[in-house]
């Protein structure tokens, strides 16, 4: 087949204005796209790749930003050439949302809240094809039926919050495909969502492309995603582009360093290894020149892999040592109705009799979907969340039984790193002190200066600088907040750390970083962990044992790399078969299957 | 003062019983909220007795008898006025009207001008005009109200009369030559724009700090990307969500204005609620000003009911629950 050419990005800068002048956020990036192919852009955060599609669709806020140079030349189907760059604001409309359209990251916040689904979607379809209302809503519900939505008549009539995060985004993507657009921009359409949301989203992608045949541009952090998805990718760095090509070429022969650290960082599924590969494994910068390091991809891999025999002597060591913590048919049930005297006549069962316990010095994993309950129970183990019935055993004292004093001091023992650097740091408060707090509430440490001193060696041990004692949350990126937050979990010298989703909203190269620290810190101050987190993957590379829990209760319980081989519950089987492989025969297996399409 | 000139011994003492000044205060006030209650305790069988119903003059059913007294339904009695012997209600209802015309109009202005500026201004953010909306903005809500009534009413209804062609004091309600009632709508201008100016200043700050933060949220950057044109964006998808706090605020100041109207009545001499009370204070007739009182509190609860379901209908993510 003649490839056809779509679009041509052609030395493209993109610039944000700062105090300290232009900032090149895209700096000379060309590519080109062809009709029909699907290309991955990957990347950390602040690479430059969501700045990169913004400005295909010219949709960079201005001010502060602005394409300062470079051509976006669009092909279309009769055969002119545009410059996109060069538009006029209105001509430009004719092509958004039309002949290019695209997909965003956060569902949850990129539908209107005050307009119903099918309204918005219609409008795009009002606007673009020219038809009545009435037209557009029948077009509307195929376009639901299409994407798969459940009872898509009701769909039409509702409200964006009334739907679920993984129905939001198939919203999203029957409004991008609803003009049948040329060109498809998805900017990270399945970061914010379960693994489990994600694989039947990733699913869905490949089919309407094939049926519509219009080009993808799929930008992620994951090259897991890429694998499951892409022809060719992209990999940018630093607003760069540093490698592109095939996406068989890219998994089985990386070139640039970045990219290798990209493919190892991810937790490996088959194997267990002491300390994921990070970017520093493979390259250093100097003065902004990358140094290149001589290791690749398996050589990294193969240096950490734990041996099957290491295990087994970990896990005998655990099982015989002393249990820390004993949880035993514990319930958590929220009143969802209450009848006209206020007495409760309904629960939502969050957490419904659930018993385990975790071994001194132990991971212990918790993984489930979003609203399996497992946020709760690690909440209500911390008594954040107030249990109906059961025990919490701390070292054999109920927690569930403990008054407010007693309380205080045990909770200085357990320490709990929430899901979301970003809200959980106070913003009014210097980092120095959100670490500190916990020092001077529990009264430990003589004074102020030691305890300031304490902070600093706590900051160097997460692998911060001393310097930044006294700066602001809002300067740091999401890696360095969430390792302020380890910090602020340490202060107290707790032995017992619950981790909710730490890393779940973190990009994959920063995920391995943040995982190596929990490691190291495990085995220099011997933490027990219960680390709770929808990716199986991960779970799996931290914990001992695991847990698999589905609405409420328990699904399956045991060593982490058993339940891994062999799952017993379709649940976890799921779980399992969700998570992106990345692994070339799986991406050979997967082009294969498409060449008859084409 | 009832009484005018002839204080005799007996006149006071009738005067005091009928408005039963010759009772301590708490049974007073066990009487008025007697009154006040639609559900209340009356004895009928005893003229002489304060709590006494006449049934000529007061329409009520009876409900049943507890010992002496009789508990009956009737309309809430707000006493009457110590001055003129009219009833309290009726008094106040008759003021009612030019006060509601007036602060609903200042109102009414208010959103109209402070929403239009203050989307004007969050589209044009650290311009020029921004800045000068937002200087005057913090200009108008801090002055008082008596402030900038005094000066306008000097300024426009006094200085420049004969170009404006208003009175600096009027009401809204007059009697004409002929001794019927008209309304005389240019009375209401100034009160309005004296009214309104704090409002405006409030309701463009909240327009413009919502707007801006509407205009960043991501399901703005998907209406854009549809392809819709910018007038769409900003008026249909942004506004719509920014005004919901705005109007939160709107309704919340339109209890606040007839308080507000207090001053400002009393400054232009415009006949309403807030004169009337203004001036039975003066003459220490306080059934009238207790009455007067009431009455704004009620108003407030019933407008913040009234926003409440508002808002639900607003936006969709408010349910209202039994």
């Amino acid at each position: 087949m003649e490839k056809k050419l779509l679009l041509e990005v052609k030395n493209l800068v993109t610039e944000f204005k700062t105090d300290d002048g232009y900032v090149k956020a895209v700096n000379d990036v060309s590519f080109t796209l062809y009709r029909g192919e699907t290309i991955g852009i990957v990347g950390e955060s602040g690479s430059g790749k969501s700045v990169t599609s913004l400005s295909i669709m010219r949709l960079i806020p201005n001010p502060p930003g602005r394409i300062a140079s470079g051509q976006i030349i669009y092909h279309t189907k009769d055969g002119k050439q545009i410059d996109l760059t060069k538009l006029s604001e209105e001509d430009m409309r004719k092509y958004r949302g039309n002949e290019i359209s695209m997909i965003f990251q956060e569902p949850m916040t990129s539908l209107n809240p005050v307009f119903t689904c099918g309204d918005q979607v219609a409008e795009a379809i009002m606007l673009h094809q020219k038809k009545t209302k009435k037209e557009a809503n029948e077009i509307t519900l195929k376009m639901f039926e299409k994407v798969k939505l459940p009872n898509p008549q009701r769909v039409l009539d509702a409200y964006p919050h009334q739907l679920s995060g993984g129905q939001k985004q198939r919203v999203m993507i029957a409004m991008a495909m609803s003009c049948n657009p040329n060109i498809l921009i998805a900017d990270e359409p399945t970061t914010a969502l379960d693994v489990t949301v994600q694989a039947t989203i990733l699913d869905l992608m490949n089919q309407l492309r094939n049926e519509i045949e219009s080009s993808v541009i799929f930008i992620t952090h994951d090259l897991g995603v890429i694998a499951e998805i892409a022809d060719r990718v992209i990999v940018m760095y630093k607003g760069k582009i540093v490698e592109q090509g095939a996406v068989l070429d890219i998994f089985s022969d990386p070139k640039h360093p970045y990219t290798k650290s990209l493919l190892a960082c991810r937790p490996p599924l088959k194997i267990r290894l002491r300390k994921l590969p990070t970017v520093v494994d493979f390259m250093r910068e100097e003065n902004g020149q990358i140094i290149e390091l001589p290791t690749s991809v398996s050589e990294a891999i193969n240096a950490q892999v734990i041996s099957k025999a290491e295990t087994d002597a970990r896990r005998e060591r655990l099982l015989t040592g002393k249990t820390l913590l004993e949880v035993k048919n514990l319930k958590t049930w929220f009143p969802s109705k209450k009848n006209f005297f206020g007495k409760t006549t309904d629960w939502v069962k969050a957490v419904d009799d659930v018993s385990f316990n975790v071994q001194e010095g132990e991971t212990l994993g918790l993984v489930g979907e979003s609203g399996c309950g497992k946020t709760t129970l690690g909440r209500t183990i911390l008594r954040l969340a107030p249990a109906e019935s059961g025990e919490i055993l701390f070292e054999g004292k109920n927690l569930l039984d403990m008054n407010a004093s007693d309380l205080k001091d045990m909770r200085r023992h357990m320490q709990i790193i929430f899901q979301d650097p970003y809200s959980s740091l106070n913003p009014r408060m210097t980092i120095g002190n959100a670490i500190q707090e916990p020092m001077s509430v529990h009264g430990i440490y003589e004074n102020e200066k030691v305890r300031k001193e304490k902070v600093i060696e706590l900051l160097e041990k997460v692998n911060m600088k001393p310097e930044q004692y006294s700066r602001y949350p809002h300067e740091f990126s999401g890696g360095q907040r969430q390792r302020i937050c380890i910090a602020r979990a340490l202060a107290l010298n707790p032995r017992f750390i619950i981790c909710d989703e730490s890393v779940s909203a973190l990009d994959v190269s920063v995920q391995a970083q943040v995982l190596n620290l929990l490691i190291h810190l495990r085995e220099e101050f011997k933490f027990t962990y219960i680390f709770i987190s929808h990716d199986l993957s991960v779970v799996k590379f931290m914990s001992d044992r695991m847990v698999v829990m589905n609405k409420g209760k328990i699904e399956e319980m045991g060593a982490a790399d058993e339940i891994y081989n062999n799952p017993q519950q379709d649940y976890t089987k799921r779980l399992i078969n969700a998570i992106p492989k990345g692994e070339l025969e799986h991406i050979r297996q997967r082009i294969t299957n498409l060449q008859p399409t084409i | 003062m009832t009484l005018g000139q002839r204080a005799d011994t007996a006149s006071v003492q009738a005067i005091e019983r009928e408005f039963r000044l010759n009772q301590p205060w708490y049974k007073r006030l066990y009487f008025y909220f007697n009154d006040l209650s639609p559900v209340s305790a009356h004895k009928l069988n005893d003229e002489n007795h304060p709590t006494y119903l006449a049934p000529n003059q007061a329409h009520f059913v009876k409900l049943f008898t507890v010992g002496e007294k009789t508990i009956v339904l009737k309309k809430p009695d707000l006493g009457r006025s110590f001055q003129s012997r009219r009833k309290v209600s009726e008094v106040l209802s008759e003021k009612v009207f030019a006060t509601a015309i007036l602060a609903l109009f200042a109102m009414l202005i208010a959103s109209v001008i402070g929403i239009v500026i203050g989307v004007f201004a969050a589209l044009r953010q650290y311009s020029f005009w921004d800045n000068f909306i937002l200087t005057s903005s913090v200009i108008g809500i801090s002055q008082p109200a008596f402030f900038s009534a005094f000066l306008i009413a000097i300024i426009f209804g006094y200085y420049l009369s004969a170009l404006t062609g208003l009175n600096h004091q009027g009401s809204l309600v007059v009697l004409n030559d002929y001794g019927d009632e008209v309304i005389v709508w240019k009375n209401l201008i100034l009160p309005v724009i004296a009214l309104g100016i704090r409002p405006v200043g409030i309701i463009a700050q909240l327009t413009r700090a919502s707007m801006l933060d509407v205009l960043s949220q991501d399901y703005v950057r998907t209406a854009r990307a549809k392809g819709l044109s910018y007038y769409k964006v900003v008026f249909k998808h942004a506004l719509r969500n920014a005004l919901n706090p705005v109007l939160t605020s709107i309704s919340g100041w339109l209890a606040a204005l007839l308080t507000g109207a207090y001053f400002i009545e009393t400054v232009f001499n415009y006949d309403g609620l807030g004169l009337q009370t203004v001036n039975s204070l003066k003459n220490f007739d306080f059934p009238v000003v207790m009455g007067g009182v009431l009455f704004v509190a009620v108003v407030f609860v019933i407008v913040n009911i009234f926003t409440d379901i508002l808002y639900s209908l607003l936006d969709p993510r408010v349910v209202i629950k039994g």
